[in-house]
C-alpha cells in the first residue's frame, strides 16, 4: 500500500506552506531522510524529508503551489500501487475508480490550474472583475497565474498574486556576455531573464509596499554621544566570554527596551484604521539579513530580559534565520522593531516600519562630531539614531521625545545599567 | 360539463331536422312622409346635419392628406386617415337611439361611429351634464382650448366643438387630443359619452365588446353594447369565437341567480361596405353570399339577424329601435348586417385598383348626403336652402376646429425632450384598487364555510417539520392553495371580480386550482368559456375596460399563440394608448406544461415579457404565488401570471415560518433571495428553481463552492438591486429557466447585468436554457430542459474551473456555433 507523505505543519501559527522546488520526481527511489522538496511560509524556508521510502508514485501538487497543513503532497510507494485514495480532495468521492486513475488525475490538475497565462491564440485574456481588482491594487495581471476557462486570468488569480507578490524583473546579462555568446545573440530573449520571486521575497515586497501604502510614515533623526556605551564596550571586550559578545547593537536593544515601557503608543500595533493594540510588554523585532532576504525575529518580553540575555538570543536568532531553520512563530508578534546598518556606514535612513507596528528605529554608524565644550571645539563619536514612525498612532512631539530620552540613556548606559 | 345538463343518447340520437327562418333583407320601405309621424321635423334635420359634420370631416382629412391643406389651413400629419367617406348615413343612424349609457366599439374606420354617437349623447345630454363632463376631462383642458376658439352660441355647439377637436387633436397627436395623441385616428375614443374604444386589429372590437357586454350583465349596468365591426373582420376566428362567446347557452341554461339568466345585451353591428381593404367579401374572399346569414349559424335565435340598408338613416333607426327590444328582453345577443359603401381608398394610398370607377359612381349617386336631403324636401320637411345653410354651418366650424388643432402653438404636441417620460408615465397605472365595485360581492355561502378553505386551514403552511421532515404531499399547503386563497379572498371583497376561462368550473381548473370555489361563488361570476382563447382574454380586456377585475386563464402556456393579438396588442396597449383614461386590471393565468409534448410544454415568459405593457411574473414557491396573486389581484395593470405543472403541489421550502395565513403583497419586480452564497450567482425563474437548488447542493457538498440563489419570479417589471449586489459580492452568474435558450428574457437580463456590472463580473454570465427544439417526449426530458448537470457544467467551463470535476453537457464554442448557424 502506498504512503502519503504530508505538508508538515511549520509552526502553531502557520495553515498552509508554498512548495518551493520539488527536488525529487516522480519514478525517483525515495528513502526515509530524503529531501522530497522545500517549502516555505511567509516567513521562513524549510524542506520536507520523506517519512516513507519505496518510489516517489505522485506528487499532488507543483512548484508554487499553496497547500494546506497536514494536507497529502505526494504518494510513496512499490512501482505501480494505487495511491488514488491518497489524492487530496475527491478521493473519498470516487474510491471505486481505479484504471482511469493517471489520466483523470492530470486532466483534473489542468482544470484547476492551466499553466498558461496566455490563452491558446496568445492574447492576455483578463476577467473585468479581475482587471479592476488589479488596478486597485496596482498589480500586473500579466504576472498572474489563469485559472479562468480558456486561460482567462480570474479574481481569484489576482487574489492569489497579490498575496503573493509581483515578481521583479533583473537585467543579468551584461553586453560582455552577449558578445560571447552569438548564439545567444540571436535571440532577443536572452537580453534578460525572468524569474519568479521566492516566497519570502514576495512577502518582503508586499509587506514593504502595503507599510507605504498604508501608514503615515515620517522619520526623525537623532544622534548621541557614543562615548559611554563604546567605553562599555570595551570593559566587554576585556572581560572574554559571552560578555565578550556583546555589541553596540546589543546595548542599544537593551535601551530601547527599557526606554519604551515609557511610551505605550510607540510599543504597539495598529490594528485597521481605529484601533491601538498597546504591549505590556515589550517584544523587540530585529532586523536580520538573510541570504533569503531580511527578516525579523522577536525578542519578545525584552524588557524582562538582562543585556547579556538580549545579546545571547540575539545571536542565536540570527543565525537561526540566516540558516532558515527559525520557527515561523517567532517571526511575528512583534511590538517595536531595532534595524541596525551602523556596520554598513549608513549615516541616516528612513527604515520602513513592519506593520502593524507603529515604529521602527534605524541605528546607524558612528561619526566624529565636534561641539563645543567650555569655549574650546572637541571631538566626540556621534551615532546616529532614525526613527520612523505611523503618524496616525503617534504625534512627532512624543517620537522625538522618546528619541531624546533613548539618547540621554545610552549617554548614560551604565547608570540605565544600574537601574 | 356541468351535472345538472343531461346529454343522453336517446335525445341526441333523435332523428329531426334544423330549422332556420328567413333572414329578412332590406324590409324597410317606409317613406320619410310615413315616418314624420315618428319623427320631429328638427329630428330628421339633424340627422342631416350630423351626417354632413361626419362628411366634412372625413372629407378635411382626405384633403389634409392628399394636399396638405384644408378651406385654406396648412397642415398635414404622418399618421393614419382610414376614412369612412359614404358610410356616415348608417353611423347616424345606428346612434340615434343610443343614450350615453350605451357603449360603442368600433373598427380602424370609425371616425363617423364615434362622432356621430357623441353628437347623439349631445342631443340627449343636459346642458349642465354636458359641461361636467367637459369640465371633468383631463382636468378641463380640453374645454378651455375649445372655448378659445371664438363665440359661441350654446353649450350644445361648445360640445360639438369639443368633440370634434378632442377627435382631430387626438389624429394629429397632439397633446390636447382625446388620449394626449397617443392613440390617434384608430383608436380615438371619449368614454363620457358612451364612445369606447375603437381599434386598429381588424375585427379586435368583437372579443372586447362581448366584454363589456359581460360587465353590463354581471354588475346589473343598464344599457346594450354595439359593437361595430366591417365584413372583413368576418374572417377572422377571434369574431367568431366573440359571436359564440357572447351567444353561450350557459346564460339561458346555468346562470339562474337571481336577474342574471338570459342572453348578453350586445349589438354585432357589422358595417358592410362589401370590402375588407381591397378584398371583396362578396364573391370573392367569403362565402356567406349575404353576411346576415351567419346569425343563422351561432344561435338558434339566428341573432336575429338582418340586413338593412345603411344609405337610409331612418332605414337603420328602425332596425335599432327593433332590436333593442329584443336586447332589453334578455333575447341577445342581436346582429345587423347593415349595408353601406365606401367612397373613398381604404387609405389615402388605395388607388381602387379592386373595382371600377363605374361602381363607385353608382353609388355616390345614391349618396345619402344627396338622396337623404332631397327626400326631406321632397317631404316638405325643410326648404332645401336649409340644407345648404347646415353645410356652410359645418364647413365654417370644421374650418375653425382644424385652424386650432393645426397650430403647434394652440394645440402643442407632447414634448419629449423636456418631459422624456411621457410615454413611461403611462404604460402602467400601478394604482392599488381594492375593489372596483360598490356592490355587495355576490355570493353562494359564507367563505368559511366552503370546503376547500376549511381543508387548506388543515395544511402545514411550510414543507417540513420541526426535525426537516417533509409533511405528506396532502397535508402540505401548495402552490395551488396560494394562488387559490387570495382568488377566494378578492371574490369576497370585490364584486366585479369575475374568473373565467376553459374548465375552471366545475373540473376546477385543469390543475384544480379552483378547486372549491364552485361551492361558494355562482355561475355569473366563475364560468367554463369555450375553446375560444382570443375571446377569453378579448373579452377580459372589455370588462376590464368598463371598470371590472378579471382573471382568465388559458390552461396551457402554450395557447398564449391562439390570443396573441388579444394579449399582446389589446390587454397590454390600452393604458398607454389611452393616456392613462382606461385601467386594465386583468390577471391571464397561464400554466407551463410538462410531459405533454411540443405544444403543451413551452415557457412563453420572454415571449410576452418582450411585449411593452404587461407585467410578468412566474412564481415558483407557495409564499411567492401567495403573495404575487395578491399584488396582481389588488393592482390596476395587466398581469401575465405563469405558473408551473411541475411544482404546483410543492410546498414551501425557503421562506422562514412557511406562507403566512393573512394577506400579504409582494411586489411585482422584487426578487427572492432563496439561499444565500458567496462563490456564485444562480438566478432562477419557474420550476428551474428547484433544480437549481439541487446544482447548490452538489457545489457546496462536492467542491465547497457556496451558490446563491435568487429566484426571479417578476420579469416585467424587474428591480436589478438584490441582483447587482449579489453580482458584485460573487462576480459570477449563472441565469436558469426553461424557456429555450434563444431569445430567452434571461440573455436580456445578462446583457443588463453585464452593462450594470461589468467591471465586477469574472467571468461572462452564462444563461441555461432548454434546448431550441421542440419539446420531445417526456422520456427525454433531461436532453432538453436545464438539469442541475447543466448549471455547475456551465459553472466549470464558462466561469471558473471546479477541480475534479468533468463537464458532460456545455456545449464548447465551435458547438454554439453551430448550432447557431444551423438554428437548433
Amino acid at each position: 500500500m502506498a504512503k502519503a507523505v504530508i505538508m508538515p505543519k511549520a509552526g502553531i501559527t502557520v495553515e498552509s506552506c508554498i512548495i518551493g522546488k520539488w527536488l525529487k520526481n516522480v519514478g525517483d527511489p525515495v528513502k526515509v531522510g530524503d529531501i522530497l522538496f522545500t517549502y516555505e511560509t511567509d516567513k521562513a524556508s524549510f524542506e520536507c524529508e520523506s517519512t516513507e521510502e519505496g518510489e516517489l508514485l505522485a506528487v499532488f501538487f507543483s512548484d508554487g503551489d499553496e497547500v494546506p497543513c497536514f494536507t497529502n503532497v505526494c504518494a510513496v510507494g512499490a512501482k505501480g500501487e494505487d495511491y488514488s485514495a491518497l489524492k487530496p480532495g475527491g478521493a473519498a468521492e470516487a474510491p471505486a475508480v481505479k484504471a482511469d486513475e493517471a489520466p483523470k488525475a492530470e486532466e483534473e490538475k489542468k482544470a484547476a490550474a492551466p499553466e498558461a497565462t496566455k490563452s491558446a491564440d496568445g492574447s492576455l485574456k483578463v476577467s473585468p472583475r479581475a482587471r479592476t481588482l488589479a488596478e486597485k491594487a496596482g498589480v500586473d495581471p500579466r504576472y498572474a497565474e489563469a485559472t479562468g476557462p480558456d486561460g482567462r486570468i480570474i479574481e481569484r488569480d489576482i487574489r492569489r498574486l497579490m498575496e503573493t507578490g509581483m515578481p521583479v524583473v533583473e537585467e543579468t546579462a551584461a553586453p560582455a556576455a552577449k558578445a560571447e555568446a552569438p548564439a545567444a545573440a540571436a535571440k532577443p530573449e536572452s537580453e534578460y531573464e525572468d524569474v519568479r520571486l521566492p516566497g519570502i521575497r514576495k512577502v518582503i515586497a508586499k509587506s514593504m509596499m502595503s507599510s507605504l501604502h498604508g501608514m503615515a510614515q515620517l522619520t526623525h533623526h537623532h544622534s548621541f554621544d557614543a562615548t559611554s556605551i563604546q567605553s562599555f564596550r570595551r570593559e566587554c571586550k576585556a572581560a572574554g566570554g559571552d560578555v565578550g559578545g556583546i555589541t553596540l547593537g546589543d546595548m542599544v536593544l537593551y535601551a530601547v527596551s527599557r526606554t519604551l515601557v515609557n511610551w505605550k503608543d510607540l510599543n504597539a500595533n495598529m490594528i485597521g484604521d481605529d484601533t491601538i493594540r498597546y504591549f505590556r510588554h515589550v517584544n523587540l523585532g530585529v532586523a536580520v539579513d538573510t541570504p533569503r532576504g531580511l527578516m525579523v525575529p522577536t525578542i519578545f518580553n525584552a524588557d524582562t530580559k538582562s543585556l547579556l540575555e538580549i545579546s545571547k538570543e540575539v545571536k542565536q536568532l540570527a543565525e537561526a534565520a540566516r540558516s532558515g531553520a527559525i520557527s515561523p512563530d517567532l517571526l511575528t508578534g512583534g511590538s517595536f522593531t531595532v534595524s541596525n546598518l551602523g556596520s554598513t556606514g549608513v549615516e541616516m535612513f528612513t527604515p520602513v516600519i513592519n506593520p502593524p507596528q507603529t515604529a521602527i528605529l534605524g541605528v546607524c554608524g558612528i561619526t566624529q562630531r565636534v561641539r563645543e565644550e567650555n569655549g574650546q571645539i572637541k571631538l566626540y563619536p556621534a551615532m546616529g539614531l532614525s526613527l520612523t514612525y505611523d503618524h496616525r498612532a503617534v504625534d512627532g512631539s512624543p517620537a522625538s521625545k522618546f528619541v531624546s530620552e533613548l539618547c540621554k540613556n545610552l549617554e548614560k548606559f551604565t547608570l540605565l545599567l544600574a537601574k | 360539463m356541468p351535472k345538472s345538463l343531461h346529454y343522453g343518447p336517446e335525445e341526441i340520437r333523435a332523428q329531426s331536422t334544423i330549422h332556420f327562418e328567413d333572414i329578412p333583407v332590406n324590409a324597410y320601405n317606409k317613406t320619410v312622409q310615413e315616418e314624420r309621424a315618428n319623427f320631429k321635423d328638427e329630428d330628421l334635420v339633424r340627422i342631416y346635419r350630423d351626417i354632413t359634420i361626419l362628411r366634412e370631416f372625413e372629407s378635411m382629412l382626405t384633403s389634409i392628406k392628399t394636399q396638405s391643406v384644408y378651406n385654406g389651413v396648412e397642415t398635414t400629419y404622418p399618421g393614419p386617415a382610414h376614412l369612412s367617406v359614404g358610410q356616415e348615413a348608417a353611423c347616424v343612424g345606428q346612434a340615434y337611439l343610443m343614450t350615453p349609457n350605451d357603449y360603442q366599439f368600433g373598427s380602424h374606420r370609425s371616425h363617423s361611429e364615434i362622432l356621430a354617437k357623441s353628437l347623439s349623447s349631445i342631443q340627449k345630454l343636459s346642458d349642465d351634464e354636458l359641461m361636467k363632463i367637459m369640465e371633468g376631462f383631463l382636468g378641463g383642458s380640453t374645454l378651455r382650448a375649445v372655448e378659445k376658439m371664438g363665440k359661441c352660441d350654446s353649450v350644445k355647439e361648445l360640445a360639438i366643438r369639443f368633440i370634434l377637436y378632442g377627435a382631430l387633436s387626438e389624429i394629429f397627436a397632439r397633446k390636447t387630443g382625446f388620449h394626449m395623441g397617443m392613440g390617434g385616428s384608430m383608436h380615438a375614443f371619449f368614454l363620457p359619452f358612451g364612445v369606447y374604444p375603437n381599434n386598429a386589429i381588424v375585427g379586435g372590437s368583437a372579443p372586447i365588446a362581448a366584454g363589456a357586454a359581460l360587465y353590463k350583465k354581471v354588475n346589473d349596468k343598464s344599457g346594450f353594447v354595439v359593437c361595430n365591426i366591417g365584413d372583413g373582420s368576418l374572417g377572422c376566428g377571434p369574431v367568431w369565437e366573440a359571436l359564440n362567446f357572447a351567444c353561450m347557452d350557459q346564460f339561458h341554461t346555468l346562470w339562474t341567480e337571481d336577474g342574471k339568466q338570459g342572453g348578453m345585451p350586445i349589438l354585432f353591428n357589422i358595417f358592410n361596405n362589401g370590402y375588407g381593404m381591397g378584398g371583396q367579401t362578396k364573391g370573392e374572399t367569403m362565402a356567406y353570399d349575404m353576411l346576415a346569414r351567419i346569425g343563422a349559424g351561432i344561435t338558434p335565435t339566428q341573432m336575429y339577424a338582418e340586413r338593412i340598408d345603411g344609405f337610409n338613416p331612418l332605414a337603420v333607426i328602425d332596425a335599432m329601435k327593433r332590436k333593442l327590444e329584443i336586447l332589453k328582453k334578455g333575447e341577445g345577443p342581436v346582429l345587423l348586417d347593415t349595408l353601406t359603401y365606401r367612397f373613398c381608398g381604404h387609405s389615402v394610398s388605395d388607388q381602387n385598383a379592386y373595382r371600377e370607377k363605374d361602381e363607385i359612381a353608382e353609388w355616390q349617386a345614391v349618396d345619402p348626403i344627396i338622396t337623404y336631403r332631397k327626400a326631406l324636401v321632397d317631404a316638405g320637411v325643410a326648404a332645401d336652402s336649409k340644407f345648404e345653410d347646415i353645410l356652410a354651418e359645418t364647413r365654417e366650424r370644421m374650418t375653425n376646429i382644424c385652424r386650432h388643432a393645426a397650430d403647434k402653438e394652440f394645440s402643442p404636441y407632447a414634448d419629449f425632450k423636456s418631459d422624456p417620460q411621457v410615454v413611461e408615465r403611462l404604460m402602467f397605472s400601478n394604482e392599488k384598487v381594492a375593489s372596483f365595485g360598490t356592490d355587495t360581492p355576490r355570493v353562494m355561502a359564507k367563505k368559511e364555510d366552503c370546503p376547500r378553505v376549511q381543508q387548506i386551514a388543515g395544511k402545514s403552511r411550510f414543507m417540513f417539520d420541526e426535525n426537516g421532515k417533509p409533511f405528506s404531499k396532502m397535508k402540505t399547503y401548495n402552490i395551488r392553495d396560494a394562488i387559490f386563497e387570495p382568488l377566494i379572498d378578492k371574490y369576497y371583497e370585490d364584486s366585479t371580480l369575475v374568473a373565467y376561462g376553459e374548465d375552471v368550473r366545475d373540473w376546477g381548473g385543469a390543475f384544480a386550482v379552483y378547486r372549491g370555489l364552485p361551492d361558494v361563488i355562482p355561475h355569473s361570476r366563475l364560468f367554463n368559456a369555450p375553446i375560444s382563447e382570443a375571446a377569453i382574454v378579448g373579452s377580459a380586456v372589455g370588462y376590464a375596460m368598463c371598470g371590472g377585475r378579471a382573471v382568465v386563464e388559458l390552461m396551457y402556456a402554450d395557447f398564449i399563440g391562439r390570443a396573441g393579438d388579444e394579449i399582446f396588442n389589446q390587454m397590454s396597449k390600452w393604458q398607454a394608448m389611452s393616456a392613462g383614461i382606461l385601467k386594465m386590471p386583468i390577471i391571464l393565468r397561464v400554466s407551463v406544461g410538462s410531459k405533454y409534448g411540443a405544444q403543451h410544454s413551452q415557457d412563453w415568459t420572454s415571449i410576452c415579457a418582450h411585449i411593452p405593457g404587461l407585467k410578468v411574473c412566474f412564481p415558483a414557491t407557495p409564499w411567492e404565488a401567495k403573495g404575487l396573486m395578491q399584488s396582481a389581484l389588488n393592482g390596476t395593470d395587466p398581469v401575465v401570471f405563469f405558473e408551473s405543472q411541475r411544482i404546483y403541489d410543492m410546498g414551501e421550502q425557503f421562506h422562514e415560518g412557511g406562507v403566512p395565513k393573512e394577506s400579504y403583497e409582494i411586489e411585482i419586480g422584487d426578487t427572492n433571495l432563496v439561499r444565500e452564497g458567496k462563490d456564485v450567482t444562480i438566478l432562477t425563474v419557474g420550476a428551474a428553481l428547484y433544480r437549481a437548488v439541487k446544482a447548490a447542493d452538489e457545489l457546496k457538498a462536492k467542491y465547497g463552492m457556496e451558490a446563491e440563489i435568487i429566484n426571479l419570479h417578476s420579469l416585467v417589471p424587474l428591480n436589478y438591486e438584490k441582483i447587482i449586489a449579489s453580482v458584485k459580492k460573487t462576480g459570477r452568474v449563472v441565469l436558469v429557466s426553461d424557456a429555450c435558450q434563444r431569445g430567452s428574457f434571461l440573455n436580456d437580463i445578462a446583457a443588463n447585468i453585464t452593462e450594470l456590472c461589468f467591471d465586477d463580473l469574472d467571468a461572462p454570465c452564462v444563461v441555461v436554457g432548454a434546448r431550441n427544439w421542440i419539446t420531445p417526449p417526456f422520456e427525454f426530458d433531461e436532453y432538453f430542459f436545464p438539469q442541475p448537470s447543466w448549471i455547475i457544467d456551465a459553472i466549470h467551463t464558462r466561469i471558473v474551473p471546479i477541480p475534479g470535476y468533468v463537464a458532460e453537457h456545455s456545449p464548447s464554442d465551435v458547438e454554439l456555433e453551430r448550432r447557431s448557424k444551423a438554428g437548433v
